[in-house]
């Protein structure tokens, strides 16, 4: 399937997993030498991340980055924070954990409402990632999405690793209490949800217990007006009173000299 | 005084950024995870002029919009039939801030930032063409969709600027601003009122990228005329710069913003920090640090906090006095004699300050902001000792000319309209936080979801109040309101005894308000004009009812 904002043939991550998933056997069974070599390509090697939270990464241009955190999903595989989850990606992230029965029951909701709104483009290329602030294991983590009827649900992954790197995504984020026990404190843990398309550096972020269409508009937005998916679902009531321009004619984007 | 070039304390004791690499970047978190991006290279001050926005132009009289406005797309359009078309782009450009950043790509307002100036009166009825010729694809922070509010107009619902009217490339709307005094009553006019992006969930990103421009209003009393012989007239100093041309200019629009520029120059953002965006250059008109030749006579600033998230404590840096005498760019009843004033992100005030009574000898003087804010959810209690202001704009004064100078600041400027609108019921808004989210109420902003239904033509006291540890200047569309108390201590004087639009909120604070709603029906927000967090759901609907 091509992807919807350059054209080219998209992967999306569960595919890339998938596929690494159905080729770790066979390397196994060829020889450690060339599972070394996979591996070192796809690992530390060139990976920025502190191996601790409580820093905040950012490119030379400002922009925040996101180091290669190795996180597991809800079915035990390895998972790659940039590699995998944001380069390339449109996404939107969460955070919770899998006993949770205040906020993320309510977040469940309403990003579960907010995905069926959106169900066609799903997974592809839409995903949702919750990150576990408690270091669930992923049997916790299934267990929870079966509770919450995501497991299975395409597109949505739940993800765990060590607290610190969790909190250092979340940070990465933006979510983070001025007070460091409101911070730390899983009771208050964060209701915002990150929003991004990363191939075009656009973000956004909203509550993720709010009105799923909200969610669901804020997500669609993600994507260039003119590749944008229609969801009648989510058009206003009324309209804006704007009209077309009579001979448009898409306009280039300027690109500074560098 | 003379102070050494504005210093980010932050970028000196603060921020430990440290490179570590040629692909990132790792700035340790304070106490929590929010923290600086890189610094902005270095700048020196005073290297180029302050900048002015051209006016914007109506068309000609005989040349029409093309296709023809829809007059039933808005309220007493035929009542208050446009006497003046403007057909204004929304569309890209490259501005350069100061000599030693980059040109950066920015959006505009007619290719201007601050977007050229609207130069408005009331009894002439506008009506506004705002074509969006942008990109489909903005790189990086912005949306290329939009929707302007003017920030104090009191125009109908459809013309407002609702944060869900958004409209895309190759579209256009129309907004009728009608320049009509609020219930017919001359005491409520306007003056400095400005115009920006409102698009839901990225008025930060879009107004950061320059989507704002001044839009001021005049009518008999403030003509714009220091020579008007009408004896009503008040004959402040008068001459708006159009561009280029500041010849006889002493009516000064200056916009204080604050951004960040990466180690090439250019601009950058950091979006994920859900407290606000804090910047360490401080530009004036979109300029970091200009300078600008006065003569020895009274000029009126315009001052605009044009945040994002920024408040601003305003002196000169000789500590003289001047007159205030507008406050969110509505005539005071009277002027003021102060040697400050404080804005919270959107607020104005504007001053007439009074160059003449300088020492021969004085040749330099600095407007400086004097308030410490290192952290974007609100500044300190405490004003930065003279030698840490930052200085935003260095004024040269010239020599005496001998010149006479015919304004004036007369002892009577405005009265203020009798609250004589019977009171039908109160209610309570609470700015808050839970769970990480920016909340009112504790809900969270719903497009959809009516919050309060306000009868036309009647009055409320609405209770505004915040707690934790963040500053919320709240902003209310559509009419200017009246401060009744502020912390329980009923208001008689001082600057919040005037018409306002943004009531800033420190930690703690409450403010019991005068509410009415005239002339308009429909939908209006209430928000946080702390940007960031108007983005991320800070923000309630009114609607306006018959």
């Amino acid at each position: 399937m091509n992807d919807p904002i350059h054209g080219r043939p998209h992967l999306d991550a569960a595919a890339r997993l998938d596929r690494r998933g159905a080729l770790l056997p066979l390397l196994f069974a060829g020889g450690a030498a060339l599972l070394g070599g996979c591996a070192t390509a796809r690992r530390p090697a060139a990976d920025p991340a502190p191996t601790a939270g409580g820093e905040t990464v950012f490119c030379p241009d400002g922009t925040r980055t996101f180091p290669n955190y190795l996180l597991r999903d809800q079915d035990g595989r390895e998972v790659l924070f940039h590699d995998d989850l944001v380069r390339g990606q449109v996404f939107a992230a969460t955070f919770g954990y899998a006993s949770c029965k205040g906020v993320c029951t309510r977040i469940a909701d309403s990003m579960g409402g907010a995905s069926e709104l959106i169900a066609p483009i799903m997974a592809n290329p839409v995903r949702f990632y919750t990150f576990s602030l408690a270091e669930d294991s992923p049997t916790e983590l299934r267990a929870s999405m079966k509770a919450r009827g995501l497991y299975g649900r395409p597109g949505w992954s739940y993800l765990t690793g060590p607290a610190e790197t969790v909190r250092s995504i979340r940070w990465a984020f933006g979510f983070a209490d001025p007070d460091e026990e409101a911070d730390a404190s899983l009771a208050f843990h964060t209701g915002m949800a990150r929003f991004g398309n990363h191939p075009i550096d656009k973000w956004s972020s909203c509550p993720a217990m709010g009105n799923p269409v909200n969610i669901a508009r804020v997500i669609v937005a993600l994507f260039p007006p003119s590749r944008r998916p229609a969801f009648p679902a989510l058009d206003f009531d009324g309209g804006n009173g704007a009209r077309p321009i009579p001979g448009f004619r898409q306009v280039p984007a300027l690109v500074a000299m560098r | 005084m003379s102070l050494s070039p504005s210093i980010s304390r932050r970028r000196f004791f603060g921020g430990t950024a440290l490179t570590t690499g040629a692909f990132a970047i790792h700035a340790h978190a304070g106490d929590n995870g929010n923290t600086d991006p890189p610094a902005s290279p270095d700048t020196t001050p005073w290297l180029q002029r302050l900048p002015f926005a051209k006016h914007a132009v109506p068309l000609p009289p005989w040349a029409a919009l093309d296709p023809l406005p829809i007059p039933a797309a808005h309220q007493r359009y035929d009542e208050f039939a446009p006497v003046k078309f403007y057909n204004m782009n929304v569309c890209e450009g490259l501005t350069r801030p100061h000599p030693q950043l980059a040109s950066s790509v920015v959006t505009t307002y007619q290719g201007s930032v601050p977007g050229v100036t609207f130069m408005c009166r009331y009894g002439e009825p506008v009506l506004c063409r705002i074509n969006n010729v942008l990109p489909d694809v903005i790189q990086g922070f912005g949306s290329s969709e939009i929707i302007t509010h003017v920030h104090n107009g009191h125009h109908a619902s459809e013309s407002d600027g609702w944060p869900g009217d958004w409209f895309g490339p190759g579209t256009f709307k129309d907004h009728h601003w009608p320049n009509i005094y609020a219930a017919g009553d001359y005491r409520e006019g306007k003056g400095t009122l400005w115009y920006h992006d409102h698009r839901m969930d990225y008025t930060a990103q879009n107004t950061y990228r320059g989507l704002a421009g001044f839009f001021l209003l005049f009518d008999f009393l403030d003509s714009g005329d220091e020579n008007d012989p009408n004896p009503d007239a008040l004959r402040l100093p008068s001459g708006v710069p159009d561009g280029d041309r500041i010849e006889r200019c002493y009516d000064i629009p200056l916009v204080i913003t604050d951004r960040r520029y990466d180690r090439n120059g250019y601009l950058t953002m950091d979006v994920m920090n859900m407290d606000g965006v804090l910047g360490d250059k401080h530009l004036v008109n979109g300029a970091v640090q200009p300078f600008f030749e006065v003569e020895r006579r009274k000029y009126r600033f315009r001052l605009l906090a044009g945040g994002p998230s920024r408040f601003q404590q305003l002196f000169l840096s000789n500590g003289m006095t001047f007159k205030h005498i507008a406050n969110d760019g509505n005539l005071l009843p009277r002027p003021r004699d102060t040697d400050s004033v404080y804005l919270g992100v959107a607020e104005r005030a504007d001053i007439v300050v009074d160059f003449s009574q300088l020492p021969a000898s004085t040749r330099e003087l600095y407007l400086v902001n004097r308030l410490d804010q290192t952290d974007p959810r609100k500044p300190e209690d405490e004003l930065l000792p003279w030698e840490e202001a930052i200085q935003l704009l260095k004024f040269i004064v010239k020599p005496a000319t001998g010149v006479p100078d015919p304004s004036r600041v007369p002892e009577i400027l405005r009265p203020l309209p009798d609250m004589d609108t019977p009171v039908v019921r109160t209610r309570e808004w609470r700015f808050d936080r839970s769970n990480g989210m920016w909340t009112v109420n504790g809900r969270l902003f719903d497009h959809d979801r009516v919050d309060a239904v306000f009868r036309r033509g009647t009055a409320e006291i609405w209770r505004i109040s915040t707690s934790g540890g963040w500053a919320h200047p709240v902003h209310m569309h559509v009419e200017e309101q009246r401060v009744l108390t502020y912390n329980r201590v009923p208001v008689t004087s001082g600057p919040l005894f005037a018409r306002k639009d943004v009531f800033t909120l420190k930690p703690g604070d409450e403010m019991e308000i005068y509410v009415r709603f005239r002339d308009w029906l429909g939908r209006y927000p209430m928000h946080c004009h702390n940007t960031v967090h108007e983005d991320h759901a800070m923000m309630v609907r009114f609607d306006v009812v018959p």
